[in-house]
């Protein structure tokens, strides 16, 4: 929605694929297929980009190929936009919208949330939830190939979140410690599955 | 991919099980999965012996169809699991699942993260559940491999 107002469909989707794939080029027609855009108009847009230093243009015989500019100083600031909404955030909470009961919360934690992900990084996600593993991971699926990324969740209860935190988990004190991205509930709600169950730290 | 391009590829090998090295896997796939049910052992533990459980019923069910997996070729876990639909005619949705224990497996094991108790669950229901489709495929497709005097 935010993106729309910003972003016209073409160069939303075109941006999303590359910078959240920084690490892979692509030739116009691989493009308009992952994107489900057409080559024509995205051959233009990319060649706008590219002259604004957004993106690489490499030519490879008589093949030009794109890529994302790391170098670019809003690099970092776009990818983020594209990471919390439509090219990561939005997709999870589209997928688990479907289960039943609704996760109370979910976030992205790892090199995703750092904004550090490699090709082969893979999508860390806490959901705390009281839906069985395997409908989680039903749910999650489809959406892994719209990512082009594997998702890990870890199905934590309120209950045991609580426990692990206060048993000085490291994967828990981990998350609550490093970069994270909400896709549902917020950091306060956060703070209360953590801080409910250390009443000592209180 | 079928079995047989599996096997082209070196991913399967062409192997022939005998009943008492079937009755001897269920009978240790049987062991692991009454052993899981122990509260007393950790998640990590209880959960990677369920997940023993899965893969020995994996195992039966290529060689009942006359294969193993090449174990020095890397992922042969994987291929074991993705090959349950075509071995026990397994459902695609619970291969997607077990393929998601494996991965769990993978960061318990090499990371060091404890294995949640909603994981723990998931993989001792799904080792119940594919140690009894095992039996009962057995039963209906390849009985003689139960029989101790085959």
């Amino acid at each position: 929605m935010l993106l729309d107002l910003l972003f016209g469909t073409y160069r939303q989707r075109a941006l999303a694929q590359l910078l959240l794939h920084p690490e892979s080029s692509y030739h116009v027609r691989e493009l308009a297929r992952l994107t489900g855009t057409t080559a024509g108009t995205l051959h233009k847009e990319l060649a706008k980009l590219a002259e604004v230093g957004l993106l690489k243009r490499e030519k490879q015989g008589n093949q030009v190929r794109y890529q994302a500019n790391r170098e670019c100083p809003v690099f970092a600031e776009l990818a983020g936009l594209f990471r919390k909404t439509s090219g990561l955030v939005d997709v999870l909470a589209e997928a688990l919208r479907s289960l039943q009961p609704v996760p109370e919360l979910a976030l992205v934690f790892g090199s995703l949330a750092r904004g550090d992900e490699n090709a082969r990084s893979d999508v860390d996600l806490l959901l705390i939830a009281d839906c069985s593993f395997g409908d989680a991971i039903k749910a999650l699926h489809p959406a892994q190939a719209i990512l082009q990324r594997e998702i890990n969740p870890v199905l934590y209860t309120a209950a045991e979140f609580a426990r692990r935190i206060e048993a000085k988990d490291g994967l828990a004190l981990n998350i609550l410690a490093k970069p994270k991205l909400f896709v549902i509930g917020t950091a306060n709600d956060l703070g209360k599955f953590a801080g409910d169950s250390s009443p000592a730290s209180v | 991919m079928t079995l047989e391009n599996l096997l082209a590829i070196h991913r399967l090998q062409a192997f022939e099980a005998t009943s008492s090295g079937v009755l001897r896997l269920l009978a240790s796939a049987e062991r692991n999965l009454a052993d899981a049910r122990l509260t007393e052992l950790s998640n990590d533990n209880r959960f990677d012996t369920a997940y023993k459980t899965i893969m020995q019923c994996a195992m039966i069910g290529l060689w009942a169809n006359g294969f193993r997996t090449a174990t020095s070729q890397p992922g042969h876990h994987q291929t074991a699991l993705q090959t349950l639909p075509k071995t026990l005619g397994m459902a695609a949705d619970t291969v997607i699942i077990l393929d998601a224990l494996r991965k769990q497996r993978n960061l318990n094991d090499y990371e060091g993260d404890s294995v949640a108790d909603a994981a723990v669950r998931e993989c001792l229901a799904q080792a119940d559940a594919i140690l009894a489709h095992t039996r009962q495929w057995l039963q209906s497709h390849r009985p003689d491999l139960l029989n101790e005097n085959h």
